[in-house]
């Protein structure tokens, strides 16, 4: 093998001269291009992820839903939860910002491959974050809806149906948001779990490769 | 000073290009995802031009940014079917320079290492261009023991590859 080898470096130096050349006005053009480095797309698609929930409530839809949370009585808990919500989003973001500036083409293959993986799982943890605050979102509205007197009214369902009693038709919304939030999330989280294992997937495979021997 | 910039990079490329013609022809299976890959490096090399110092030699820090880019930034999948029409361009072998069975047995031995995964084949890379173990060690960021271990285990892979 040794000599094969051998062989094989004799004749890829002699490969030289058959190797295509191109012009200094080829290489000029070149270096004005963008790149698009996966390190750039890592970039961007965090920069979606970390605003998509954000963009949430410009939905109309979504403004009005949280008109129904003072009416639940949950103002109060909401402004807490929001403000310690953005507290943690600016630390991510920090993070993530740190971590993108680290990256360096010039470190060695494990280091560059290590930062990027670091910058990436950032992202991966402000995702968990979300997602679980959609859910505590719902398990908040639920316990609302628990602890409201006037469900019917606040849903505008007044007159509509009085067939049912008030008892079941909070038992309906309760079970509803839950089934719907598990749901939203679930859904969000696959998603999100499946772009980040195609994106990083070349990523994860060298890294493994070059941390295999250093046990 | 700015044009002076471009114009100093531009001219060391040209004159050291086959290094990342090489990298591109081991990492890519057709024409277009040569020139890709060619541009992705060239964009990575003069994004980091201005921290080149000279300490070392251009076509040394050259050898890092072209692997780190083909191994790690490098974003086209190498799933696709190897394509044979543009391995022989590269890879041509002057007939009247081997006689046959050598001829085979080069070819033979250049579709092995493409078959490798990245690591192993930037540890092949460098070995057949006759880089000592201490800068293999330092572009790939493993010490230099890890790096022995690691060739002779890509030397068995490759024997396996020709002899299945």
């Amino acid at each position: 093998m040794m000599d094969e080898l051998e062989l094989l470096k004799q004749d890829w130096q002699k490969k030289e001269a058959h190797l295509p050349q191109l012009t200094y006005d080829e290489i000029y053009k070149m270096i004005w291009k963008k790149s698009s480095s996966i390190v750039k797309w890592i970039f961007y698609i965090s920069i979606i992820e970390f605003a998509l929930p954000h963009l949430l409530y410009l939905i109309p839809s979504v403004k009005s839903n949280l008109d129904i949370y003072s009416q639940l009585g949950l103002s109060n808990v909401i402004l807490i939860v929001t403000i310690l919500q953005y507290l943690v989003v600016f630390y991510f973001i920090y993070q993530f910002y740190v971590r993108y500036k680290e990256i360096s083409v010039l470190d060695s293959a494990k280091q560059l491959t290590t930062n990027i993986l670091k910058t990436r799982k950032t992202v991966k943890h402000y995702v968990f974050f979300s997602l679980s605050m959609v859910l505590l979102t719902f398990a908040l509205l639920i316990v609302g809806v628990y602890l409201s007197d006037n469900v019917l009214e606040i849903f505008n369902l007044t007159g509509k149906i009085e067939t049912v009693s008030e008892q079941k038709v909070k038992f309906t919304f309760m079970l509803g948001l839950a089934i719907f939030g598990v749901l939203f999330t679930v859904i969000f989280g696959g998603i999100y779990f499946l772009l980040y294992g195609l994106l990083t997937r070349k990523l994860r495979r060298n890294h493994k490769e070059l941390q295999k021997l250093e046990i | 000073m700015n044009k002076e910039l471009e114009h100093r990079f531009v001219t060391e490329l040209e004159n050291n290009q086959n290094i990342v013609h090489k990298v591109c022809t081991l990492y890519t299976n057709d024409r277009d995802s040569h020139n890709d890959l060619f541009q992705e490096i060239t964009i990575q090399l003069w994004k980091a031009y201005p921290k080149f110092r000279g300490e070392a030699k251009f076509s040394t820090w050259m050898y890092r940014v072209a692997l780190n880019t083909a191994i790690t930034l490098y974003r086209k999948s190498k799933r696709r079917v190897q394509t044979q029409d543009y391995d022989s361009v590269i890879f041509k072998i002057k007939t009247d320079e081997y006689d046959d069975t050598e001829e085979k047995q080069l070819q033979l031995m250049y579709n092995a290492v493409k078959q490798l995964g990245d690591i192993d084949k930037a540890l092949v890379f460098l070995y057949l261009e006759d880089k000592d173990y201490a800068e293999i060690s330092e572009t790939l960021g493993i010490t230099e023991v890890n790096a022995r271990v690691k060739m002779n285990r890509v030397k068995n892979k490759l024997r396996t590859i020709l002899n299945p």
